[in-house]
This record gives structure tokens, C-alpha cells and sequence, in this order.
């Protein structure tokens, strides 16, 4: 075989292995924004299953709405996400760079650290902290929420933050310094905007962990004022019967908000995620 | 300034600039100590007490009851194996699709961005409605799956998937293959870009042909990635089981629980606290030693000095 013509081949493999790809991916979400246009009926013909809706319809996204009080879970949604989001980044921020920019007694132990809880099972923390929050009074609370969103999404982030500290030459940080900066206006007016890639990203890794959140929903939520999306949609599992087609449309509402973000921040959570688990 | 005020002057400094590494890092330090410490230490004094959520007021230790149980359990073995499997199968599974995938994305082409950006959504989805989507289409009534299976003749009529033993368990690697791709993707993508042009263009000189590239520079050079990929999924598949409350229940009849499943479902519908204490110490034992098998394998504490 003559070099162009191997090139050639190699490209075909190439196409088909990408084209596969897409399509693994984009099947799924397909049958479940074309379930969710589908009428009832049409959704549970055993006889005929449909690959294109015969007749488009958002009633099941009116039924959702219907159903469940949907803009009490977005907004209690919202507040706990946006909440552990922030604590997570200025938290981060703090960690990564006494991490990133010391030399201190103890540090190989505390990067252990970050590393072994990030492997602890959230299942063995939730239910000693449900009795502890219990005893506390916190139960059905959207701080218990955010405070365990807060410290099983710390550990990757603050190592994650770190990296992207130490790619951040010294040099720019003496020369504040020698222009008479402090540490903090060092860290606030030469480091952070510099910082903004690391910033993105780890504001996304914990939008995402809080957002997309179910288990700890149910177990420490129990009223359905207080529930999140997933645990608010999840409530359409019957024992018996299950709303596919309201469950399909409100599955397609909570991927909307962290799949467009993903899309949009894509390169910077790359970046992070390569960085942050790479290298701790 | 007399000379005892300067010496006590830079000791002050040298004080403050001891302990201002720790300023940074304690906030972090001190809140995932006590929210992480104080949750396991309880839940192994918990593994030895009789603590039923049931009965409140009735709360005593019980020494290996709960140990007793556990390992006596019929399904216990179950359990084990189901956790192996799942564990094994998915991070195989993740690893070959991302390997793949990763080189196609290697080079160039017109669009990549967006490519990227599509085939990358799943990590950015909820377990919870993936694994919504995956039971809805691997129903046995409705389910595109057995529709797609009997069109194409490999099957004559629907299997019931998630109600069959061994095949709930598949449904549920699937899902989680699928949503994991992204991530050994990602990585092995910037592995394999960070291998420079330089050493291709040697061994073309050298007359190398696409394999040996593949076998002798390709893979050497990710290798420290694929390790450290799969020692990192490995422990976050095993954690991970919301896929297994979602998708089945675990059922049928505990054929697709795994261990931290089993302990979610112990403590929450059969309220029996104690019985989870002791399921959890039995996980902290297992974590334990696999953080020495990662420490070891993954150079971790020559990696973290850098």
C-alpha cells in the first residue's frame, strides 16, 4: 500500500469512529426530547413505536408544570447551586494558592488529604450527617443541601485550583511585590484576572455537582417546598405507574441549564478538568 | 529602635510568614476535616451500636451484631460480585470508547470545536436523568431498545431487561459507560497532545509504520495518564451508585446492588443505621486499601512534589 493511499484508510476509520461517536451520544438525547413531543398515547403504543412523533405536542410540558410546582424547585435549585458555587470558588482560591505558592511543614500530608477525601463515598458521609443535621434542626433546610454540595465538591476543586496556580509564573507575583503590594492585592489585582480560565472552571465543577445533585435531595429534603429539580421530578415515579413523557420533558428542562453552559465554557473545563486530576 | 525591639520585630515577621502558608489553606482544611472526620467516626461507632431509626430511644451497643448480619447476609456474596463486575465492565468499557474517540480527535479537522463540545455533553449531565433516559428506553414494554433489537432480527420478541437478573446490572453499565467516555476522553485527548511533533517525525525517518508508532511512542507517552484515569474512575465508579437507585432499585432481588447501594437502601428504607455503619466501615476498609494500591501505582508522592 503506497503512503496516500494508507493515509486515505486511515482517514475513513477516522470518519466512522467519530461519526459512531456522535451518534452514541446523540441517540439518547434524542429519544428523550422526542419522547417528551409525544402525546400519551403515542408513548406508551406497545404495538407501535414511533421514531418521529406522528403529532408534536407540549403537553407534557404542560402537565409538568401542571403536576409539579417546577419554579419552586428552580428557584430552590438556583439558590443552593449559586451559593455552593461561589463558597466553592473563593474557598478554592484560598486553598489552591496556599497550596500552589508555599513551602510548609505538613504540606505532602494535606495534599494526601484533599486527595483520600475525594475518594471517601458520599453514602458514608450522608448518613451520619443526616442525624447530625437532624440533631441540629437543619433537616429539610437548603443549607444542609449547600453545605454538603460545599465539601464533597471542595477537594477536586481546591486541587484543581492549585494547578492552575503553579502554571502562573513567581516572577509576576515579585514584581507586584516590589511595586508594594501586599499578598491580598497581589492575589486580587494580578493574580485573579490572570486566574480567569481556573476562575470558569471550577465555578462549572461545582455548578454542575450541586445542580445535577439527586441522593442527598432525597434524604435530607422532605417537604416539596423545599425540593431541587431532580428531587421534585423524581417524585413522578410511581410505584406503579411512571409520567415518562412529563418525566422526559422535565429531564430535558434540567440538562438545559448545565449542558448549555458546558458548551459555552467547554475549553476552560477541559482545561481544568486535565489539570486538576492529572496532577493530584 | 534598641536592638531587643528588632529581634523581636523579625521574629514577628518570621512568625507571620510561618504561618501564612496555613491562613490560605486552613479554611479549606479545618471545615473538610471536621465534615468528613466527624461523619466517619460516627459511622463506625454507629457499626457497633443497635441503631434503628425506627426505634430512637433504643440505641445500645451490640459489639459484632451488626458485622454478624453483614457477612451473614444471603446476598452479601451477590453483593461483592455485582460491585466487581459493575466496577470492571464500566471503566473497561470508558477507557477502550475514550481511547478511541481521543485518537480520532487527535488531529485537526474542520469543526472540532463543536464536535467537541457535543460528544463531551454527557459530563455534564445528571446521573439522575441519564439514567432516566436509559430505563425509559430499556423498558420492556415501550423501550426503543427491544423495538431496534426485533426490527434488526437479533431478537423475536422484547426482553424484559430490567427484570431479568444479570441484564439489569448490563442496563446499568451501559448508562455508565456512556457517561463516562467524556471524561477519559478529555484526558487522553490532552495526553496525547502533548506529545511533540518531533518524535513522530523522528520515527518516520526511521521508517516506523503506524503500529509500531502507536505501540512504541504513543502509548509510553500516555501511559502515566491512563493510569492515573483509570485508578480515579475505578474509585469513583465503585462510589457512585445513583445510577443503580434510578435505573432499578437494585432489583431484582439485590441482582443489581452493589455495595454502596445496598447501604443507601439498609438505611433509608430499612432505617437499620447500625447494619449501614458497619456496610460503611467494611467501604472505609476497602477505600484504604485501595489508596495504598494508588499511592503505589500512581507515584503519587513523587508526583505531588513538583
Amino acid at each position: 500500500m503506497t503512503i496516500t493511499k494508507k493515509k486515505r484508510l486511515v482517514n475513513i476509520v477516522r470518519f466512522f469512529v467519530l461519526g459512531f461517536n456522535f451518534l452514541i451520544v446523540i441517540l439518547p438525547i434524542y429519544w428523550m426530547v422526542i419522547t417528551s413531543l409525544k402525546t400519551n398515547p403515542e408513548i406508551i403504543n406497545a404495538q407501535k413505536i414511533t421514531y418521529f412523533p406522528e403529532v408534536f405536542t407540549l403537553e407534557n410540558y404542560i402537565s409538568l408544570f401542571n403536576m409539579l410546582d417546577y419554579s419552586s424547585y428552580l428557584y430552590n435549585s438556583t439558590i443552593v447551586t449559586m451559593l455552593t458555587s461561589i463558597c466553592v470558588v473563593i474557598l478554592s482560591i484560598l486553598g489552591g494558592y496556599g497550596l500552589a505558592r508555599f513551602k510548609f511543614k505538613g504540606k505532602e500530608g494535606m495534599l494526601l488529604f484533599f486527595l483520600i477525601t475525594q475518594m471517601i463515598p458520599s453514602i458514608l458521609v450522608i448518613i451520619p450527617l443526616y442525624i447530625m443535621f437532624s440533631k441540629a434542626g437543619l433537616i429539610n433546610t437548603r443549607f444542609s443541601l449547600f453545605v454538603f454540595y460545599m465539601i464533597t465538591n471542595l477537594p477536586f476543586c481546591v486541587i484543581t485550583m492549585r494547578s492552575f496556580f503553579e502554571r502562573i509564573p513567581y516572577v509576576l507575583e515579585e514584581a507586584a511585590y516590589v511595586d508594594g503590594c501586599n499578598k491580598v492585592q497581589t492575589l486580587t489585582k494580578i493574580i485573579l484576572p490572570v486566574m480567569f480560565p481556573g476562575i470558569v472552571a471550577v465555578f462549572v465543577f461545582a455548578f454542575i455537582g450541586a445542580w445535577n445533585e439527586l441522593i442527598a435531595g432525597t434524604i435530607f429534603i422532605n417537604t416539596p417546598d423545599m425540593w431541587t429539580i431532580p428531587v421534585g421530578l423524581k417524585s413522578l415515579i410511581g410505584k406503579y405507574n411512571v409520567q415518562w413523557g412529563a418525566l422526559m420533558a422535565g429531564g430535558v428542562l434540567a440538562l438545559l441549564p448545565t449542558g448549555i453552559m458546558f458548551i459555552f465554557v467547554q475549553k476552560y473545563v477541559v482545561e481544568g478538568l486535565t489539570s486538576g486530576a492529572v496532577k493530584g | 529602635m534598641n536592638p531587643k525591639d528588632s529581634r523581636q520585630n523579625t521574629q514577628r515577621i518570621k512568625m507571620k510568614t510561618m504561618l501564612e502558608p496555613y491562613l490560605f489553606i486552613l479554611p479549606v482544611f479545618i471545615l473538610l476535616l471536621f465534615m468528613f472526620g466527624y461523619p466517619l467516626i460516627n459511622s463506625i461507632i454507629m457499626a457497633f451500636e443497635n441503631y434503628k431509626l425506627s426505634n430512637i430511644n433504643d440505641i445500645y451497643f451490640n459489639n459484632f451484631e451488626n458485622f454478624k448480619k453483614l457477612f451473614g447476609d444471603s446476598d452479601f456474596l451477590l453483593l461483592i460480585k455485582n460491585s466487581l463486575v459493575y466496577v470492571v465492565l464500566s471503566v473497561a468499557g470508558q477507557f477502550l470508547f475514550g481511547l478511541v474517540l481521543a485518537l480520532a480527535l487527535k488531529q485537526d479537522f474542520k469543526g472540532r470545536g463543536i464536535y467537541q463540545s457535543i460528544v463531551f455533553l454527557p459530563w455534564a449531565f445528571s446521573t439522575f436523568v441519564i439514567g432516566l433516559i436509559f430505563r425509559w428506553a430499556f423498558n420492556g414494554e415501550y423501550g426503543v431498545v427491544n423495538d431496534v433489537l426485533i426490527r434488526l432480527g437479533i431478537i423475536d420478541k422484547g426482553i424484559a431487561w430490567l427484570g431479568t437478573p444479570g441484564l439489569s446490572l448490563a442496563v446499568i453499565i451501559i448508562a455508565m459507560i456512556w457517561m463516562g467516555i467524556p471524561f477519559f476522553g478529555i484526558m487522553i485527548l490532552a495526553a496525547l497532545q502533548s506529545i511533540p511533533e518531533e518524535v513522530y517525525e523522528a520515527a518516520d525517518m526511521d521508517g516506523c509504520g503506524m503500529w509500531q508508532k502507536f505501540w512504541l511512542l504513543t502509548i509510553p507517552y500516555i501511559k502515566p495518564t491512563i493510569i492515573i484515569t483509570i485508578l480515579l474512575r475505578t474509585i469513583w465508579i465503585f462510589n457512585s451508585f445513583d445510577l443503580v437507585v434510578i435505573v432499578t432499585g437494585g432489583g431484582p432481588a439485590n441482582y443489581s446492588q452493589t455495595l454502596p447501594s445496598y447501604m443507601y437502601t439498609k438505611a433509608f428504607s430499612g432505617y437499620d443505621f447500625g447494619l449501614a455503619g458497619a456496610l460503611g466501615t467494611l467501604l472505609m476498609v476497602i477505600l484504604g486499601l485501595y489508596a495504598v494500591i494508588f499511592l503505589k501505582l500512581s507515584n503519587y508522592d513523587k508526583a505531588g512534589d513538583f
